[in-house]
């Protein structure tokens, strides 16, 4: 027999080969005793969470979880992808309040698979926003809470003789007094999504609110247009915040406070982690937390990460037993320990806010506190819409290109419209 | 006998059970076509027919015509894209290549060092946008970027070069002609290395000036090079996202949101589907029409002529 390969034989081996590869997928989907997921990473310690995450729920179940990681900007693009295919590739969803509206018909609700009692166990502003409002139906459970606090240079202050400021006037006073030198005494992002969450926070603090009673847009009223006027005049006006921030997202923003450039900012729990860290901070032990300022009212944003099944799953129970798993006590204590994360339940908060000690306790009662008040943008048809619409609005004001006022009449106007069309009013 | 049966030697291959027509080239092409079918022609035709419904995660898709269309077209946002993408594509396409033409002029020549020049221009093509793009941004931060404390050393004041948007515009187009305007180095170079001498060598014996040299001959025996050049070009700044992406994200403000970025937004932020298809057919069929004009005018004023 020649050793040659023949045509025959490699159309043959071709033709298996093709036939075994469309088939792995149903093969593999056959097996109830594996699942998949696409998770959330970050930083270097998230792999290692997951893997042990992973690890311990299947030696407690049985079940096998492939899994995939990916940060949050590619992993909502490939959600969205996957969603628009109809795709059952995975199971398991990471994902987030910010757009859970666009999944509320893709991902399966979860109501039957929490009993009241366990949901009750969640905080109820990340439980309500994870809700469609239309049918009542849970996208998504959280995993963790997010919300920002106040982080200052607190060897500069004490140095100055300033205290943090609490309300919106004295943010403008210590900023100018800490400005100057090549330092700023305040840094806010202002691109994109975290210029939206900023301003949403000062529309709340100012006494607005994105839409009214009716639904229809109200973020252009007189609070609105103080916020953003507000918003801008930090950067135009006073310029307490350099003036690059009008390109900045949440890294940048991050980076700039932790390089020892700005003097406070506004930032997310997984600062505290980052700040304490040598690595990644160069002003580790001379930084404190705050709270968040405030104006007429002390609300910021309180959302949270959260995980969520795919509606196209054919292995619905393994799934939600992963997911289950991953909001239980032992994966909350885990996160709270390698990221300093705040626990979506709030038994395990108030495990580790009286088990933590000096200024780390100080820091948690503020979080605390601010979830207690926190508030989300409205969960309606076509806002997923609006916030792109929004993006572009505040990004205007803040870069002088028109008025705040102009800005959000104009974006008002044609939010109405978007949700109009994609039906919040019908 | 067939022409290809006689180069083949008897005995050593097998006739194949099929006769040499042409469903025999269609069933062996078949393979590729279907490959192509699955990859180019299937998501081009989806996303068309996407355009014309409302897509965008609601459940429900329903036909709305041609709604995402002339949503766009009278719409805020789409025009504000129209107009950077036409003053980044104009601005930019005339320096790459007028730029491009200087510099190969100048590196035809017989100068010293000539050589590491060209071998430099390759430099810049060869680099991912991805990696231009971060590149700029940096360069253009004012805090912290090279240009702006370049400005300081000299006493000039600082730029906003990525915060203002006029000079986001700007800074987005010196990215893309720092990364293209080599490249049509590189092509300008390739044709006047293939130009006819006798002409050139006419015309010195006749006096004429460099300049009426280049102007009168050179320009246009490379007018199918400068067309091809124009025409890649064209294709490609209506495919510019990676270097704006990085760079601005379109901002400020939508300042420098180009079709591309605009359409993008519109799928992974806004989730709507149909009107991200809509706009990326209405970029497509403007970059059609552009290229129409551009190969069309001048055949039909040749036609004219001959007539």
């Amino acid at each position: 027999m020649s050793g040659n390969l023949s045509r025959r034989k490699f159309l043959a081996a071709s033709a298996a080969v093709t036939a075994g590869s469309l088939a792995a997928p149903w093969v593999a989907r056959a097996d109830a005793k594996e699942i998949t997921a696409l998770l959330i990473t970050g930083g270097p310690l998230y792999p290692k969470y997951w893997e042990k995450i992973v690890q311990d729920f299947t030696a407690k179940t049985g079940i096998k979880v492939r899994y995939d990681l990916l940060e949050f900007t590619p992993l909502t693009a490939k959600v969205v992808t996957l969603s628009a295919a109809r795709s059952s590739q995975y199971d398991v969803y990471s994902t987030h309040t910010a757009q859970i509206d666009s999944y509320f018909n893709h991902f399966a609700p979860l109501n039957s698979y929490f009993s009241d009692a366990e949901l009750a166990d969640f905080y109820p502003v990340a439980v309500k926003y994870l809700r469609d409002p239309k049918t009542g139906n849970l996208a998504a459970i959280p995993r963790n809470m997010d919300a920002r606090v106040q982080y200052y240079r607190s060897d500069i202050y004490q140095e100055k003789g300033l205290k943090p400021a609490e309300t919106w006037e004295e943010l403008v006073d210590v900023g100018l007094k800490l400005t100057g030198d090549g330092h700023y005494g305040l840094v806010v992002p202002g691109q994109g999504d975290p210029a939206q969450r900023t301003f949403s926070d000062l529309l709340w603090q100012a006494g607005g609110d994105w839409v009214d009673q009716a639904n229809k847009p109200a973020f252009n009223s007189e609070a609105g247009i103080k916020a953003l006027t507000f918003y801008r005049d930090l950067i135009q006006k006073h310029k307490i915040v350099p003036s690059d921030a009008v390109g900045y997202q949440w890294n940048e923003n991050s980076t700039e406070f932790s390089s020892g450039t700005v003097y406070a900012t506004f930032d997310w729990p997984g600062a505290f982690a980052t700040l304490s860290n040598p690595e990644t901070s160069r002003i580790v032990g001379k930084w404190s937390t705050a709270p968040y300022v405030r104006d007429k009212a002390a609300i910021s944003c309180a959302i949270s990460h959260a995980m969520a099944l795919n509606g196209q799953s054919g292995r619905k129970d393994p799934a939600v037993e992963f997911i289950k798993y991953t909001v239980g006590a032992d994966a909350q204590r885990l996160q709270f320990d390698q990221f300093t994360n705040f626990p979506s339940s709030q038994a395990i908060a108030k495990e580790v806010i009286a088990a933590a000690k000096g200024p780390q306790a100080t820091w948690l009662q503020q979080l605390e506190t601010t979830i207690a008040n926190g508030k989300e943008w409205p969960k309606l048809a076509g806002f997923s819409k609006v916030c792109t619409l929004m993006f572009s609005a505040i990004e205007q004001a803040l870069s002088d290109q028109v008025s705040p006022a102009d800005s959000l009449n104009q974006a008002a106007t044609e939010a109405e419209e978007i949700m109009r069309r994609a039906g919040a009013y019908d | 006998m067939s022409v290809v049966a006689q180069h083949q030697a008897p005995g050593r291959r097998r006739r194949s059970p099929l006769p040499y027509t042409w469903q025999r080239g269609y069933l062996l092409a078949s393979p590729a076509l279907l490959v192509m079918l699955a990859i180019l022609i299937y998501p081009l035709g989806y996303s068309f027919i996407m355009s014309f419904f409302r897509w965008d995660l609601s459940g429900s898709a329903p036909f709305i015509g041609t709604g995402n269309y002339t949503d766009e077209l009278f719409g805020r946002q789409f025009n504000q894209a129209l107009r950077n993408q036409t003053i980044f594509s104009v601005v930019s396409i005339t320096i790459e290549v007028v730029a491009g033409m200087a510099i190969a002029v100048l590196v035809n020549g017989k100068l010293r060092g000539m050589r590491l020049a060209r071998t430099l221009l390759l430099v810049p093509p060869m680099i991912a946008p991805a990696v231009v793009g971060l590149n700029f941004r940096w360069l253009f931060n004012t805090q912290y970027g090279l240009v702006d404390a370049l400005l300081r050393m000299f006493n000039l004041p600082d730029i906003p070069w990525l915060n203002h948007p006029a000079w986001a515009l700007v800074s987005v187009i010196v990215a893309d002609v720092w990364q293209n305007t080599p490249l049509m180095v590189l092509l300008f170079l390739a044709g006047l290395q293939s130009l006819p001498q006798e002409p050139l060598e006419a015309a010195t014996v006749d006096g004429a000036t460099p300049w009426q040299r280049f102007w009168h001959i050179v320009l246009p025996l490379m007018r199918p090079v400068i067309m091809i050049a124009l025409m890649l070009r064209i294709i490609d700044t209506f495919r510019t996202f990676d270097v704006v992406w990085l760079m601005t994200q379109g901002g400020p403000g939508g300042a420098t949101n180009l079709l591309t970025v605009y359409s993008y937004l519109l799928a992974f932020q806004a989730v709507d589907f149909g009107h991200a298809a809509a706009v990326s057919y209405i970029a497509l069929g403007m970059s059609l029409f552009v290229l129409a004009l551009l190969y069309g005018v001048p055949w039909l004023i040749a036609k004219r002529r001959a007539i």
